[in-house]
């Protein structure tokens, strides 16, 4: 897709004092891309977004929007619009001033805004709330009323802080699912900030996972799920997460507990390794490692099995829990390909 | 419970369900042994207040003059009529006006300035408000002699010094009408604009951070942020200033009182100080209770048209 909204993230530093909220964060976004942000509290997820929108100044590195360096710009020259994890609503506006609030920002007349309030606020389904006060809504019409507010001028990005954290579960799955249909409708460029890899998997075109401030990883969000390039991706991303148990590679073989479990891709040396299985990719059948059921987790669809493969714990996904039982001995293998190496010293992927 | 039984007999409660019955007996108990408790502090602040005031309006319906006692006797409204034919009062009417709203502007206006001023400080936040809040703990009275003596006096006050260093020569600050007034007006302004600094600083310190972050993306400026938002959502406390600083300013004494005294000639007397002359100088204590209801009822009103705008949004 071309059109406005490529941003480029040059070496960004940022330092609160002499901690380093973002050690040289780098990464490129292409135009009418749906960027995710992941990662878990404090990792400089949010700095990051902050940054990009002007509302932080990096410490060192360079912000690159459509090819011009707004390194120096504050927000209201970037012509970015952003959705708070608060919403950030003015209080003693109504919905359709909030809305408006932007427009008028930009000296249209009022016969231009009005007709561009009650566009935006039909898409999001609030145009039967606009002489509501903020403190009148709910959170979801609340919500909404903050990505009204955000799509109302066309903006070149379209940055969004946790937007869904606040709102209950069922309500977060409907909007996810909006967000997404009015991302790709505007064709705007959208960076999205979340600590959900679940929202991250959904939404995303591509991710950045972000680990004490530093991008571990880039890259679509299949790509990332299946092939976590360090240790505290793979541990971070999926749920229940992979399964991480310490072995070593010894023969061809990957050893794990004392016992191999699969074949060693060829040509890797001797070392301490720590193996990676997502739960998904543990079979339990009737061949295979002697493991106990320690504990049966069942979630309808699915079934989680908490098992002990000779003193380690190991995590299985299984369609069906009904027939195993606390204590039962089970065996288990896992298939060559769905095993991850990652070296145990520098936490890094070991590439077949 | 059962030591409510025979209490509960002979109040004829029996002729409604027990349950209810009991309960009535129950609160009626209560409500008295609440009243008992309230009647001290209700006994208390009626002979303070309430009763001083009606004593007040009944005395504005006397002739009671000390220079004259035997003049002295019931006159109705007379005091009232003659109200109404005094300039001097309508002149005293006009110069509380002229204070009140000036001062009450000049608060406002000076407590928000700072009020945002601080707001961005980062260091020193904490000892500027200590500095700021000193002239209210201050009395009126000794703020008025400070003033008199220390910064207005010709060749010594700290404010002549001033202005014969800026080159205006020395002023007769409380002796010409006109800078008199002026005069009572800044001490007025300086002696509480704390308080409206410190209200609206306390205001303006609850707002949220996100919105101003918000205006900024939706690319307000800061004049835009402050009309826009600042000052909409601190309409409450602005108002509520308002309400509170006026009132005072209407019924303003002491510090005039020891600066100016009403004076020169009736430059700055204020109704409350002509009240004060009419009744405790020209000892005219019945015409200086007219007087005096004349202020409770323009400061009611002035109040209860405050509170109506308060209410209107």
């Amino acid at each position: 897709m071309t059109g406005p909204g490529k941003v480029r993230f040059e070496d960004v530093v940022k330092m609160h004092g002499n901690f380093a909220a973002l050690k040289g964060v780098e990464f490129e976004i292409e135009p009418g891309e749906f960027f995710a942000l992941l990662g878990p509290s404090g990792s400089g997820k949010s700095t990051t977004l902050r940054i990009l929108a002007g509302l932080d100044m990096p410490t060192r590195g360079r912000v690159i929007l459509d090819d011009q360096d707004v390194t120096a710009q504050d927000a209201r020259e970037r012509d970015v619009a952003m959705v708070f994890q608060s919403y950030a609503l003015y209080p003693h506006m109504t919905v359709a001033q909030n809305i408006a609030f932007p427009l008028e920002m930009e000296k249209k007349s009022k016969a231009e805004i009005e007709p561009l309030v009650r566009e935006a606020a039909r898409k999001v389904r609030i145009d039967h709330l606009l002489d509501r006060r903020p403190g009148q809504l709910s959170g979801g019409q609340q919500q909404r009323c903050a990505l009204a507010r955000a799509i109302v001028r066309r903006a070149k990005l379209f940055l969004l802080d946790e937007p869904l954290s606040n709102l209950d579960a069922k309500l977060r799955l409907e909007t996810r699912a909006e967000l997404k249909r009015l991302q790709r409708d505007l064709g705007v460029t959208a960076v999205y900030v979340t600590h959900d890899q679940e929202e991250a998997m959904t939404l995303a075109d591509r991710m950045a996972v972000f680990m004490e401030g530093e991008i571990q990883q880039i890259g679509r969000p299949a790509d990332v799920f299946a092939r976590p390039n360090s240790i505290d991706v793979a541990g971070f991303i999926g749920s229940p997460p992979m399964n991480l148990l310490p072995g070593r590679i010894e023969g061809g073989q990957v050893v794990v507990a004392g016992k191999p479990l699969s074949t060693a891709p060829a040509g890797l040396a001797s070392r301490d390794v720590i193996v990676g299985v997502r739960p998904g990719a543990v079979q339990v059948n009737g061949t295979g490692r002697a493991a106990t059921v320690e504990f049966v987790e069942n979630l309808g669809d699915t079934a989680i099995l908490d098992l002990k493969l000779d003193g380690a714990p190991i995590r299985a996904r299984i369609s069906d829990g009904r027939p195993f039982a606390d204590g039962d001995q089970v065996a288990i293998t896992v298939a060559p390909q769905d095993v991850h190496l990652f070296d145990a010293e520098t936490r890094r992927r070991i590439e077949a | 419970m059962s030591l409510a039984e025979p209490v509960a007999a002979p109040s004829g409660a029996a002729l409604s369900p027990a349950a209810s019955g009991h309960l009535d007996v129950m609160a009626r108990r209560e409500r008295r042994f609440a009243a008992a408790l309230l009647a001290p502090a209700f006994i208390a602040l009626g002979a303070t207040t309430t009763f001083p005031l009606l004593y007040l309006i009944w005395t504005s319906t006397f002739r009671m003059d000390l220079a004259m006692p035997f003049m002295d006797g019931f006159v109705g409204i007379e005091n009232y009529r003659q109200l109404f034919a005094d300039p001097r009062f309508w002149q005293s009417l006009s110069v509380s006006m002229i204070y009140t709203v000036t001062t009450v502007i000049a608060q406002v206006i000076l407590g928000l300035a700072l009020a945002l001023l601080v707001m961005n400080m980062k260091r020193g936040q904490g000892l500027f408000r200590f500095i700021a809040i000193l002239p209210v703990v201050l009395s009126p009275a000794v703020v008025g002699m400070v003033w008199r003596s220390f910064m207005l006096t010709p060749e010594f006050g700290v404010i002549d010094y001033l202005s014969i260093s800026a080159g205006l020569g020395s002023q007769n600050w409380l002796g010409d009408p006109f800078m008199a007034l002026v005069s009572v007006i800044v001490i007025h302004t300086w002696q509480w604009t704390p308080f409206a600094f410190m209200v609206l600083l306390a205001s303006l310190a609850s707002l949220p951070d996100d919105i101003y972050e918000a205006a900024k993306i939706d690319r307000a400026g800061p004049w835009q942020r402050f009309w826009r938002i600042t000052l909409p959502l601190l309409r409450p406390a602005i108002v509520m200033v308002v309400i509170m600083r006026t009132m005072v300013a209407l019924t303003a004494f002491a510090a005039i009182f020891t600066v100016t005294g009403g004076g020169p000639g009736t430059a700055t007397e204020i109704l409350n100080l002509y009240a004060y002359r009419k009744s405790f100088t020209e000892l005219s204590i019945g015409y200086g209770s007219a007087l005096a209801v004349a202020l409770l009822v323009v400061t009611i009103l002035i109040s209860a048209v405050l509170f109506l705008i308060r209410r209107a949004k």
